[in-house]
């Protein structure tokens, strides 16, 4: 589940309201993907640190 | 009256009948310009969940309607709404999942694949939500989409129990533009 690979990444979100839309992960019906990241200090996960 | 005008550029007729009951029967046109809604140019749409569908922890994900119950435009495939006369559409949608979500929970309509509208928006142990909203289209490219968010801590499935009941997702044109 991406959800919990970027948890492994960043534990410090295990708290972070994903439903606000800072980071907003996606499914348009071929799985989880990243649609958006605008955090303002953590930077986005790499395809090889999800993989 | 100055006149009645009926134009056209195509073949075919236009035929205007009367009711076929005697006495006066008056229909009073307003002052405006637009287009005539008759049951022929008013999409109409209702479908609904056949199978079961993982929705993963924190993602917002698009709910998949497997059935049309009606399509009277053939306005809805894949999941999608793309209205083909320009208006405004009463849109609702429900999910309901097949155990309780433990945690937050939020139903959405998508338009053209971003947020548009946001309906049930729960903390709390629930079984599923509601979103409805009317919204414009331009008959064109615009298109509605169902989407729910849940943060439980895990994957939840959706419920379709029930056929029609339990997930859906309608609409109807209103008024055109």
């Amino acid at each position: 589940m991406l959800y919990d690979k970027i948890i492994a990444i960043y534990p410090e979100l295990a708290n972070f309201d994903f439903a606000k839309g800072v980071i907003t992960l996606q499914n348009d019906g071929n799985g989880d993907y990243i649609a958006k990241w605008e955090h303002p200090t953590l930077a986005k996960p790499t395809d090889e640190e999800l993989a | 009256m100055s006149s009645v005008v009926i134009s056209g550029d195509t073949s075919g007729a236009i035929t205007l009948s009367a009711p076929a009951v005697s006495g006066t029967n008056t229909a009073t046109l307003p002052a405006a310009t637009g287009t005539v809604m008759v049951s022929g140019n008013m999409p109409a749409f209702s479908a609904y969940q056949t199978a079961n569908q993982s929705v993963s922890n924190a993602s917002y994900t698009k709910i998949t309607f497997t059935t049309e119950e009606f399509d009277t435009a053939n306005c809805f495939a894949s999941s999608r709404f793309t209205p083909t006369v320009a208006g405004y559409y009463q849109l609702n949608g429900q999910v309901q999942w097949l155990n309780a979500c433990v945690g937050r929970f939020l139903v959405h309509i998508h338009k053209n694949g971003t947020y548009y509208k946001r309906g049930t928006d729960i903390n709390a142990t629930n079984f599923g939500g509601v979103v409805s909203t009317i919204a414009y289209a331009n008959g064109t490219t615009d298109y509605f989409e169902v989407y729910v968010y849940q943060q439980s801590g895990g994957s939840l499935s959706t419920d379709n129990s029930y056929d029609q009941t339990v997930t859906w997702f309608n609409g109807i044109l209103v008024r055109t533009a």
